[in-house]
């Protein structure tokens, strides 16, 4: 009984129900079903697609809120210098406009820890608030640092007042940048660290944490890696529950061959980030260019993100 | 599809326990997620799930008895409150100090009462799924439960395939499941559901169900399947016939709960809009309580093959997406739990 398989993740058009400006080129939007109906659920971590204006756009942003709170969303999206428009159109939005949302998903959770140490550049604040929410509601020990260009680019810091002294404020024009090596030298026991935010915190991040144990850095990208095409070759692509074999070319991704081949292949950002695409490897090397897996997990070659990796060897077996 | 890790199924979760009759005032004692909880009820009807274990002595508190709204052990004699707070000890004016058991957040919804196991400071965060239609007059309910020798991933990917339903079962089947080409099954994912559609075309209806309710059993009606894996101790799913008057539909609710690795307690519900009373319930009850009770020997027998010769590498077709989502989903919800 051949059946076509169809995969696609929720989508719904939403209505702004307040978009509120949150610190300069911040605003914090929130979003309801026009209908009045639950929306997913979601754990702190996940992210959704806002789908934007005419060029259909599709961003990434955290969810913000709280997963209590079934009937509404909140993201916070800061206006950045974008060629491509997004964030842009994102702050013209007014209450009652509607927005086209898809998700959530979640390559970013929170994990059941005694101690945390939150470190948050800019708008990378908004994937930890709910973490950081969790975190004190379950009795763990935890503290934030928290850094931005100024304080009036920085938002939520209202939210965060209320927890005192575990939160520490670093405004860059005030307080210079974090101290990372004397935050991370030491290790910490029974510690996770969640951070996100621009690139070059993310990457010290990880340098800082190197003498850490595995596992102890937990970190989501909003940007991907750049990634060196040249050289790019074609490989044999074996999709084992399909039954089918495809040629991937140098100047094509597996998700472009995919669904082109007509398999049903979820994806959002096609840049490696959000980590929708993820896919399981059966047999062959992978050649990670994705900014989701950390270098473990692309050692470990158990899962590859379909729309930018690709094969070490000549011949790669996905579970598709 | 299976791979038997150790644990296998999240804590924090909400899971069915018990049915709301089987609470009272009498304690009742069970086991879940590798735990002994105790259930009773309060002077006012609220329901109560303490550790089933007295901080005095190894001895089950279900064994013990209610005095007004406290619990009494049935050996030590110490009395806990509500809240887990142990209240008073026999030999003492004074309660030493951190005399407690653990204590759970218990509601009741559907006529189940739900336990979150896990991490209380969560239960307030995770918020159960609503299931309203088995307490909803214009839904007529009935079901059961009993306890199934399988790990509970076992009957998540039960219920996340139904190819095999017209196998184990053609009579229950509807016939449309074994008329050849399928339409396209569609799956819609979310980070901790997977729900899927498939919209049949015209075809009839089983003749026990055509029977029941004095329909023609000839006469082709649109059917629409759904499934939907809505938390690590829920499914709930529906099978609509699309007849002119308005869908006739059957809904089926499955809460699941794992007991430990090997054993799942099974709530299953069916619910239908149409055909309401006593006498046509009558007829359907042995018809789908047949049908489960063939799964239950299926998933068990699936189960002890895994046990003696090992999880084995199973090969997948596409249309185990759903199968494939939901274990990721319960695997990732175990690994969050560090």
């Amino acid at each position: 009984m051949p059946t076509q398989t169809i995969v696609r993740e929720y989508e719904a058009e939403l209505e702004v129900a307040e978009a509120r400006v949150a610190a300069d080129d911040v605003v914090a939007l929130t979003l309801r079903h026009p209908d009045g109906a639950d929306l997913p659920p979601w754990t702190p971590g996940a992210h959704i697609d806002v789908i934007l204006g005419e060029d259909q756009l599709v961003r990434q942003y955290s969810l913000c809120g709280s997963p209590a709170d079934q009937g509404q969303w909140r993201v916070g999206v800061l206006k950045a210098p974008d060629s491509r428009g997004g964030s842009v159109a994102v702050h013209e939005l007014c209450p009652g406009a509607r927005v086209r949302v898809r998700g959530p998903r979640n390559h970013f959770p929170f994990v059941a820890s005694k101690s945390y140490l939150f470190v948050a550049g800019g708008i990378g604040i908004t994937p930890l608030l709910p973490m950081i929410a969790e975190a004190e509601a379950a009795g763990a020990q935890w503290r934030l640092v928290y850094g931005g260009r100024s304080r009036a680019s920085m938002a939520f810091v209202d939210e965060l007042e209320s927890y005192g002294d575990r939160v520490t404020l670093m405004p860059q024009d005030e307080a210079g940048l974090p101290d990372l090596p004397g935050l991370l030298g030491e290790p910490l026991a029974d510690t996770l660290v969640y951070t996100c935010g621009p690139t070059g915190l993310l990457d010290a991040m990880e340098t800082n944490c190197s003498a850490w144990p595995t596992g102890s850095l937990h970190l989501e990208r909003f940007s991907a890696r750049e990634a060196d095409t040249t050289g790019d070759t074609p490989f044999e692509l074996v999709l084992q529950q399909s039954g089918l074999t495809l040629t991937v070319p140098a100047d094509k991704s597996i998700f472009e061959v995919c669904k082109e081949a007509g398999v049903s292949v979820v994806g959002s950002c096609l840049e490696g980030v959000c980590g929708t695409c993820e896919t399981e490897i059966v047999e062959g090397e992978g050649d990670h260019r994705d900014s989701v897996l950390n270098e473990d997990e692309q050692e470990a070659n158990e899962t590859m993100m379909i729309c930018v990796s690709r094969c070490r060897g000549d011949r790669l077996t996905l579970d598709l | 599809m299976t791979e038997n890790f150790p644990r296998s199924y999240p804590r924090n979760a909400w899971y069915a326990l018990a049915t709301s009759d089987e609470v009272g005032r009498e304690p009742l004692g069970t086991r879940a997620v590798d735990q002994p909880v105790v259930l009773w009820r309060t002077t006012a009807g609220t329901v109560v799930a303490l550790a089933d274990r007295d901080a005095h002595v190894p001895y089950p508190l279900s064994l013990g008895r209610l005095d007004g709204d406290k619990i009494v052990s049935g050996y030590s004699g110490f009395a806990y409150d509500a809240s887990g707070a142990c209240v008073r000890v026999p030999t003492q004016e004074q309660v030493p100090y951190g005399a407690s058991v653990p204590s759970y957040v218990a509601r009741e919804e559907g006529g189940l009462v739900w336990v979150w196991l896990g991490e209380t400071s969560l239960a307030g965060l995770r918020p159960p799924v609503a299931v309203p239609w088995l307490t909803d007059p214009a839904w007529e309910t009935f079901g059961g439960h009993w306890e199934t020798r399988a790990n509970v991933v076992m009957l998540h990917e039960n219920f996340a395939d139904i190819t095999h339903v017209a196998v184990v079962d053609p009579v229950i089947s509807p016939p449309v499941l074994s008329a050849g080409a399928a339409p396209p099954l569609e799956i819609e994912l979310t980070e901790t559901t997977v729900s899927f559609t498939r919209d049949w075309p015209a075809a009839p209806m089983p003749a026990w169900q055509a029977g029941a309710i004095g329909a023609s059993p000839t006469e082709a009606h649109p059917q629409r399947e759904q499934g939907a894996f809505l938390s690590p101790g829920l499914w709930a799913d529906r099978w609509d016939f699309l007849v002119p008057d308005g869908p006739q539909t059957f809904r089926f609710t499955h809460a699941v709960t794992p007991v430990d690795a090997g054993l799942t307690r099974h709530f299953w519900r069916v619910s239908r809009n149409f055909a309401p009373g006593a006498e046509t319930t009558a007829a359907f009850r042995p018809i789908f309580e047949a049908y489960y009770l063939k799964v239950r020997e299926v998933l068990e027998t699936m189960q002890r093959v895994v046990h003696q010769d090992g999880p084995g590498r199973n090969v997948n077709v596409a249309a185990d997406r759903v199968v494939l989502q939901v274990g990721k989903i319960m695997r990732r919800l175990v690994a969050d739990e560090g």
